[in-house]
C-alpha cells in the first residue's frame, strides 16, 4: 500500500500544503486570486521544464538564468525591426546556447556543472554587450502589436496559462511518446548500458541540453514581454528557484526518474510555499528560512527513494 | 669487437603525468599570458617595456591583491574538496558563510568588540556554528536519505535566511583595529590573513594525507560499496566530512569579514558557483576520489589570477563574464585525462 502510494507523494504533498494554507486562510481559494499566482509562476515553470530534461539525463543546466537574460535584452532590442520575428531569433539562441553546453559535456568530458555554468557566463557576456548594461524598455507599440495575445484573458482563463499548457503537452509527448523521450531515460538510467545498446548518447545528450536552453528562452521572452523590457540581471533568482522546482516535483539528480509532469507539481508547490509566506503572514526576515525549511520538508516527503538506485551520494 | 649498448629513448612524459600536472602549467602560462598583453600595448604605444620586469602584473603589489581576493574562496573550496572528493555536492556555502559571518560579527561585538578583550571568542564560536550547520546539513543528507545536491542546497537557504533574521537585512561593522590586522598588517609584502589561509591549507593537506578520516573520504569516492563492504562506517565519514566542510566555510566567513570590515546576509554571495569551479577547475573530479587540496589551491588561483588578469590589461567589463567562462572550460579540458573516464555527467 505504501509502495504504491509512493509515485504519488508530490501531489499529495502539494494538496496537502494547499489544503494547510487554505485552512489558516480561505482567501487563498479565491479563484481570481489562484489564477493570478498561476500565471505570476508561468516563466519560472517553462524554465523548470526545460531544465528537467537536463536534469533528467542525470545532469544540470546552470545557464538557463543567463539565457533567459541574455533573451530579454535580445527581445528588447530587435523587437522594433523584427516584430513578432524576434521569438525565433530568441528561441534560437537559446537553442544554440543550449546545444554549445551539451556539446562541451559530452564531446569534451566538462561536468555539466561547469559547462553549463561558463556558457552562462558568455551569455552573460552578450547580454551586457547587447544592453550597453543599461535597462532597456521595449517600444509600447510594438509590443502590443506583436506580443498582446500572450497576456490575454479568454473565458476568465489567462493566455499564460494555456501557452504553460501547451509546452507542458509538448514536452510531456517528446518525454513520453517518441523516441527520443525512450532515449533520454535510458541516458538517465545508466550510460553505459545506453552506449552499449547502441543509443547515440552524445546526440541525445545535446538535443537534452539544447532542449533546456530553447525553453529558458522562451521563459526570458514571456518575462520581458511581461515586463516590456530588458536588462542583463532580470532574470536574475530564477536559476535556484528552477532546480528546486524540478528536484520537488521528484526528479531527483540522478536521472532517468520523474518527468515533466513532475517538475508541474513541484512549480505548484514552490508556488505555494511561496503564497503561504503571503497568506500566512509571514515576516519578510523569515521567509527565506521558512522556505528552506519546508523545503528540506518536501523534498524529504516527496522524494521516491526507492527508485534511487545504489547508493545516495 | 662491437660492444652493445642499450639505447634508452629520452623519457617522454606521459600523458597521464601531464594531466597531472596540467592545472599547474594551465596557472604558470596564465601568469605569462597577461603580461604579454601589457608589453603589446606599450610596444604599441612606443614606450620602453621590459616583458615581466615592467609588468603591473607580473609583481609583489599584484600578488598580493590576488592572494587577498582568492583567501575567502579557498578557505570555502578546501571545504567542498573533501565533499567532492566524496563524489558529493555542498550548496550550502553561501548560506553558511552569511550565517556565521554575522553569528562572528554579533557575538565580537556583545563581547567588547576588539581582539585584544575576550571577543576573540567569536571565532571559536564561529567556526563552531560552521560545524554545527555542517552537521545538520550531513544528517538531513545522510538519515533522510536527500541526496546531498538537493540537502545542501535546502540548507544553504535556511542558513541565508537565518543570517537575514539576525541582522534583519542591515549590515554589522567589525572595525576592530587588531581583527582588521588581518588585511592591515603585511608581513614580506602579504597581509596576515594570507598566513592564516596558508596554515588552513597546510590543516587541510594532513587531514587528507596523515588522517584516516582523509583517507576515508578517497575510499568512499573511489567506490562506495566497496567502502561499504570493507566495513566502512560511510555515513559516518559523510556526516563528519559535511561538518568539516562547515568549518572551513566558517573560516571562509572570517577571512571574508576581515577582508571588508562588514558582515551582512550577502556576505556569502557568489561563494557557491566560484568555490566549485575552482575545485574543478583545479582538477578534482566531481564524480569522486580524484584530486585534492593542492589541486584546489591552484584551482582557486587560476580563477582569481583570471579575474585579476582581465582588469589589468582592461578588458572591457562586459566581456570578463564570458571570457571567465571560456577559460574555466578550456582549463578544464586541459586538465581532464579523457582515457580514464567513459562520460560525465
Amino acid at each position: 500500500m505504501f509502495e504504491r502510494l509512493k509515485p504519488h507523494f508530490p501531489w499529495i504533498t502539494l494538496f496537502a500544503l494547499a489544503g494547510i494554507v487554505g485552512a489558516a486562510n480561505p482567501s487563498f481559494f479565491n479563484p481570481g486570486g489562484l489564477a493570478l499566482l498561476v500565471s505570476d509562476i508561468v516563466p519560472l515553470f517553462i524554465m523548470a521544464l526545460g531544465m528537467t530534461f537536463a536534469i533528467y539525463i542525470g545532469g544540470i543546466d546552470l545557464s538557463v538564468q543567463q539565457i533567459a537574460n541574455m533573451v530579454t535584452v535580445i527581445a528588447t532590442v530587435f523587437l522594433a525591426p523584427l516584430g513578432i520575428g524576434v521569438a525565433v531569433v530568441a528561441i534560437a539562441a537559446g537553442l544554440a546556447f543550449g546545444a554549445a553546453a551539451g556539446f562541451v559535456t559530452s564531446r569534451m568530458y566538462v561536468p555539466s556543472f561547469v559547462s553549463t555554468l561558463a556558457l552562462g557566463f558568455v551569455a552573460l557576456s552578450i547580454a551586457k554587450w547587447l544592453s550597453g548594461q543599461r535597462a532597456l524598455s521595449m517600444d509600447a507599440a510594438m509590443r502590443e502589436e506583436s506580443f498582446a495575445w500572450m497576456f490575454g484573458v479568454t473565458a476568465g482563463v489567462p493566455h499564460e496559462m494555456v501557452i504553460a499548457a501547451a509546452l507542458l503537452a509538448f514536452a510531456w509527448f517528446l518525454q513520453s511518446r517518441t523516441r527520443f523521450g525512450r532515449a533520454l531515460k535510458a541516458v538517465g538510467a545508466g550510460e553505459l548500458a545506453a552506449v552499449a545498446s547502441g543509443i547515440g548518447v552524445d546526440r541525445v545528450k545535446i538535443a537534452a541540453f539544447a532542449i533546456s536552453g530553447a525553453f529558458a528562452a522562451i521563459a526570458g521572452l514571456m518575462f520581458s514581454v511581461k515586463l516590456s523590457g530588458g536588462d542583463a540581471n532580470l532574470a536574475n533568482g530564477f536559476l535556484l528557484l528552477a532546480i528546486v522546482a524540478v528536484l520537488v516535483g521528484g526528479t531527483p539528480l540522478t536521472g532517468g526518474v520523474g518527468g515533466v509532469l513532475n517538475t508541474a507539481v513541484g512549480t505548484l508547490i514552490v508556488m505555494v510555499i511561496r503564497a503561504a509566506m503571503v497568506y500566512l503572514e509571514i515576516d519578510a526576515t523569515q521567509q527565506q528560512m521558512v522556505f528552506g525549511l519546508v523545503l528540506i520538508a518536501a523534498i524529504a516527503l516527496t522524494i521516491d527513494r526507492s527508485k534511487l538506485r545504489g547508493v545516495v551520494k | 669487437m662491437t660492444e652493445f649498448t642499450t639505447v634508452t629513448a629520452p623519457r617522454l612524459p606521459s600523458r597521464e603525468r601531464i594531466v597531472k600536472w596540467a592545472p599547474l602549467l594551465v596557472l604558470a602560462f596564465l601568469i605569462l599570458l597577461f603580461p604579454v598583453f601589457e608589453w603589446l600595448e606599450d610596444f604599441r604605444g612606443g614606450e620602453d617595456h621590459f616583458y615581466l620586469l615592467d609588468s603591473r602584473f607580473f609583481s609583489i603589489r599584484n600578488a598580493a591583491r590576488v592572494a587577498i581576493a582568492a583567501t575567502p574562496a579557498l578557505m570555502v573550496a578546501l571545504g567542498v574538496t573533501f565533499i567532492i572528493i566524496m563524489g558529493s555536492i555542498d550548496l550550502s556555502m553561501e548560506g553558511t558563510v552569511s550565517v556565521t559571518a554575522v553569528v562572528f560579527a554579533f557575538a565580537f561585538l556583545a563581547m567588547g568588540g576588539t581582539l585584544a578583550g575576550h571577543a576573540w571568542l567569536a571565532i571559536p564560536l564561529a567556526l563552531l556554528v560552521g560545524a554545527a550547520i555542517g552537521f545538520v546539513n550531513g544528517v538531513v543528507h545522510v538519515k533522510l536519505r536527500i541526496p546531498s545536491f538537493m540537502a545542501s542546497l535546502a540548507m544553504g537557504f535556511v542558513g541565508t535566511g537565518l543570517a537575514l533574521l539576525v541582522t534583519g537585512g542591515d549590515r554589522v561593522r567589525v572595525e576592530d583595529e587588531w581583527f582588521r590586522s588581518l588585511l592591515t598588517v603585511r608581513w614580506f609584502s602579504f597581509p596576515v590573513m594570507c598566513y592564516v589561509a596558508l596554515l588552513a591549507l597546510l590543516a587541510a593537506w594532513f587531514i587528507q594525507s596523515r588522517t584516516i578520516l582523509g583517507r576515508n573520504f578517497y575510499a568512499i569516492g573511489g567506490g562506495e560499496d566497496l567502502a561499504k563492504a570493507s566495513g566502512l562506517n560511510v555515513e559516518r565519514v559523510r556526516i563528519m566530512g559535511f561538518t568539516l566542510a562547515g568549518v572551513f566555510f566558517a573560516l571562509g566567513a572570517l577571512m571574508a569579514v576581515g577582508r571588508i570590515g562588514i558582515a551582512e546576509t550577502v556576505t556569502g554571495k557568489d561563494f557557491m558557483f566560484i568555490s566549485i569551479t575552482a575545485v574543478v577547475v583545479g582538477g578534482t573530479a566531481l564524480w569522486g576520489g580524484i584530486g585534492g587540496v593542492w589541486n584546489t589551491l591552484v584551482g582557486v588561483l587560476i580563477v582569481n589570477v583570471i579575474n585579476n588578469g582581465m582588469v589589468v590589461i582592461g578588458l572591457p567589463s562586459f566581456l570578463q563574464d564570458g571570457v571567465l567562462g571560456l577559460l574555466v572550460i578550456v582549463a578544464v579540458v586541459l586538465s581532464t585525462n579523457r582515457k580514464s573516464i567513459s562520460f560525465v555527467k
